[in-house]
């Protein structure tokens, strides 16, 4: 067998998957520099893009996705054909389940609806350029870390929250739409493609005729092709995935991916979207923007938008969170889950807790070490622990429903929240107290109180309270460290 | 039978093969469905609870009721020392543990940290105590608690994973090891999940530390299984004095180690502050599960008034609440 480019694309191509998969794996090993569990998430240029565009920072790697897109305008699409795990997924279910050789050609075509990709684009970067950053909610690489680690991962360890259920059919929809057509997202939603599609527009190695082939029309390239780029016509650069099976396939070798002056290009294609239409996409999301924006992003706060400590204030984070799932990924205790709803439309699939599938472990830092985007900027674990005085991070505080407490309410012993209480001096303190009970006894209990400064909201009280579902004390977003002007202190 | 004729209206006797081909299918049909009801019509369903009839219970660990009770308490010498000298008071590892045994040693190892603020049994107790039993000759060792924080953090953070491992002995927690329903027979504990290295072992070595707790005033031995028992805990501490008294008759260790190391006088059981822990050094070993508790209880400044669970444990049969009568100090 001839060795052809393309068994290095999908030596490649495989290479990447075992690679998400093993960082993935990495993301909840503490041995593994966080930095590094999230190195897919850190060289995917629209991350960096979007968080450049909604914060004005280039945080942490994520520049490596500058590299990334530079590369791209030498190369053209090469992120798509070799390197993007998603695109590997789809690559390999049309391949085991995709339509039959024979329908190839047509379903190989280019289509006028690609260009919907560009106007995804156009919209997700004019929210993130007014502060709103939801590339990640399309953008592959976070939609693939997001599908796996709320959507898959809870499989194994419990806990899938309604923003799980989306993100998984999300992941799940992308892939079995490869059964109709090779790559669709690829070829006609992918907001990352069309980022990466408009700059390989620049690329001076491309596809190009030889001259020296005669091609006869056979359309074998047309059947192997990945991104329906049309190297048959007129190839679209900006659609080409790099996948280099039209070389290999062509029995002529009409064609060749190479630098100018080792064959004729083929003339630049415009792009099936005009001014207007790009106009038209950005003057609507700037209209939308503030109507996503009127949420929790703005000035409302939400109880229930617990975030993992080391969040910056909601508007920072949201601006930076481009909803990967990694904390979640990294969590030892599961709590962190993906948000359907608590913390408005801007917050869908960021991260937020509920203690009743985990608690915020004291001395653990783990999310904020992987979030590639410092969404979460790395804390110590002394500063989340409350020993020998209040902590300097506080996630929330955690309050004690009267009406559901065993010695509140029912006349019932129970100490388990002061029992579990971590910090030290604890922040649950016990008073006792004389109650009657129904059969006209006085029993003794004690009563739990909270100290509102010592008290971190890690939510373990809460984890372990034994009223079921709704427990009798629970964590509000209230006294977070990160937002100053979420406090019910005056001090 | 009648010739067969062209006329639709009369038809023809079907031969014996048309019967069947005609009327075989919906009547096998028929009989799966019927069969199918009548092995479904009416069972308790796939889903049900868990069965509240568990046979098995926890093996009982003790060298023989009756045994006489011994008790030694060893102090000033550091944490290795002390046990071993109480060890040997106690008759040596070697009339405890026999050759080709599995011991199942139980610490305190629930929370987030370190020897110093004692809230866990101090690791060199636990390594100590591993390395006397393989010296006895135990072919395995474990070391097993369900700790409250994760409990990977936890055993690595209290040091008992490395003096485990140091000491050649396993750790066990319930991320890495399974879990066994027995019967724990009692009026409020009644089947549980336990974990499995118990389940399996000949011999077990229950080591709590001397700490503070806010119901219980004071948290031993007994508390110290609320750690063997995997499942929604919180509810037990509502009858905290008959969960602890209904332990102690569930679980009937070999030894009881009571580390007094450091005690952690307040602010228990989680401790953290390290003004909070004060230096015994001091370590006891019995036989006598109760007498153990008793001694630990009276470094609290507790007597048996304040621990009811004793005075429970005491008519239970399990050893007296009179640790002095048992105890020699070495």
């Amino acid at each position: 067998m001839k060795v052809r480019a393309r068994h290095f694309r999908v030596a490649t191509q495989v290479l990447f998957l075992v690679t998400f998969v093993v960082l993935f794996l990495g993301l909840a090993v503490t041995r593994v520099p966080g930095d590094v569990a999230s190195f897919l998430l850190a060289m995917d240029p629209l991350t960096s893009v979007g968080t450049a565009l909604a914060d004005w920072t280039i945080p942490a790697w994520t520049w490596v996705g500058l590299v990334v897109l530079a590369a791209t305008a030498f190369l053209g699409r090469f992120f798509c054909g070799w390197i993007c795990p998603l695109g590997t997924l789809q690559h390999a279910v049309s391949w085991i389940a995709g339509p039959e050789r024979r329908k190839r050609p047509k379903i190989n075509r280019y289509r006028r609806w690609f260009a919907v990709k560009y106007l995804v684009l156009a919209v997700l970067l004019v929210w993130a350029a007014l502060g709103a950053n939801h590339v990640g909610w399309l953008d592959p690489i976070p939609l693939l870390h997001r599908g796996v680690a709320s959507g898959l991962r809870p499989l194994w360890f419990g806990g899938i929250t309604p923003g799980g259920w989306v993100a998984f059919g999300l992941l799940a929809a992308v892939l079995l739409l490869s059964v109709w057509m090779p790559r669709f997202y690829c070829r006609g939603v992918c907001p990352l493609g069309a980022l990466l599609g408009l700059v390989a527009r620049l690329a001076p190695v491309r596809i190009r005729r030889t001259g020296h082939g005669d091609c006869t029309g056979c359309t074998l390239c047309v059947m192997a092709c990945q991104g329906a780029d049309e190297p048959l016509g007129e190839h679209r650069v900006s659609e080409c995935h790099v996948c280099l099976n039209c070389l290999g396939s062509c029995a002529e070798d009409a064609l060749v991916y190479a630098p100018p002056g080792s064959g004729a290009a083929m003339p630049l294609q415009p792009l099936d979207v005009g001014r207007r239409r790009f106009l038209v996409a950005a003057v609507a999301a700037a209209a939308v923007a503030p109507v996503l924006r009127a949420t929790s992003g703005g000035q409302a706060r939400d109880a229930d938008a617990i975030r993992p400590p080391g969040a910056l204030d909601e508007a920072a984070f949201l601006a930076r969170c481009v909803t990967c799932g990694a904390c979640a990924a990294s969590c030892p205790t599961n709590v962190i889950g993906s948000d359907l709803g608590a913390t408005g439309v801007e917050g869908l699939f960021t991260p937020v807790l509920d203690m009743r599938r985990g608690w915020c472990e004291p001395s653990c830092t783990r999310c904020t070490e992987v979030c590639p985007t410092r969404a979460l900027v790395p804390v110590t674990a002394a500063a989340k622990q409350a020993i020998g005085g209040p902590a300097e991070v506080r996630i929330g505080t955690a309050f004690v429903d009267r009406g559901r407490c065993l010695p509140w309410a029912m006349a019932v012993p129970c100490i388990v929240c002061e029992e579990m209480c971590p910090t030290s001096p604890k922040a649950i303190w016990l008073e006792p107290a004389e109650v009657r009970t129904r059969d006209g006894r006085t029993i003794e209990v004690q009563q739990p109180f909270v100290d509102p400064e010592l008290c971190t909201g890690c939510g373990l009280c809460e984890n372990r309270c034994p009223v079921g579902e709704h427990a009798a004390i629970r964590v509000s977003s209230v006294g977070e460290s990160r937002d100053p002007a979420n406090r019910m202190l005056a001090t | 039978m009648r010739e067969s004729g062209s006329d639709p209206y009369q038809p023809a006797d079907p031969s014996r093969r048309e019967l069947l081909a005609r009327w075989g299918p919906a009547t096998l049909a028929g009989a799966a469905l019927a069969a199918l009801g009548l092995a479904l019509v009416g069972r308790p369903g796939r889903h049900r609870p868990p069965s509240a009839e568990v046979s098995a219970v926890a093996p009982d660990w003790r060298l023989g009721p009756a045994a006489p009770a011994r008790m030694a308490i060893a102090g000033g010498r550091g944490p290795r020392d002390n046990v071993a000298r109480a060890v040997a008071a106690v008759g040596g590892m070697a009339a405890f543990v026999k050759p080709g045994e599995r011991v199942v040693i139980k610490p305190n190892c629930a929370w987030d940290r370190t020897p110093a603020q004692a809230a866990n049994t101090d690791p060199e107790v636990v390594a100590e105590l591993a390395r006397l039993c393989f010296e006895a000759g135990a072919s395995s060792v474990v070391v097993a608690d369900n700790s409250v924080h994760d409990p990977e953090r936890v055993f690595a953070r209290s040091g008992i994973a490395d003096a485990a491992r140091a000491a050649g002995a396993g750790i066990a927690h319930p991320k890495n090891t399974g879990t066994v329903r027995l019967d724990l027979g009692g009026a409020v504990l009644g089947p549980w999940e336990v974990l499995r290295p118990l389940a399996e072992a000949d011999k077990v070595i229950n080591v709590p530390v001397v700490k503070h707790h806010s119901l219980g005033r004071g948290t031993l031995g007994m508390k110290n299984w609320f750690g063997a028992i995997v499942g929604p805990r919180g509810g037990l501490h509502q009858r905290l004095d008959q969960v602890c008294a209904e332990l102690g008759v569930a679980f009937r260790p070999t030894l009881t180690v009571i580390d007094a190391t450091r005690v952690l006088t307040t602010g228990g059981p989680t401790g953290g502050s390290l003004d909070l822990v004060r230096h015994d050094d001091l370590v006891a070993v019995a036989t006598d599960p109760v007498a153990a508790d008793a001694w630990g209880a009276s470094l609290l400044g507790l007597g048996p008034a304040e621990l009811p669970y004793l005075a429970m444990a005491e008519s239970r049969r399990l050893g007296t609440v009179d640790w002095r009568s048992v105890a020699t100090t070495v």
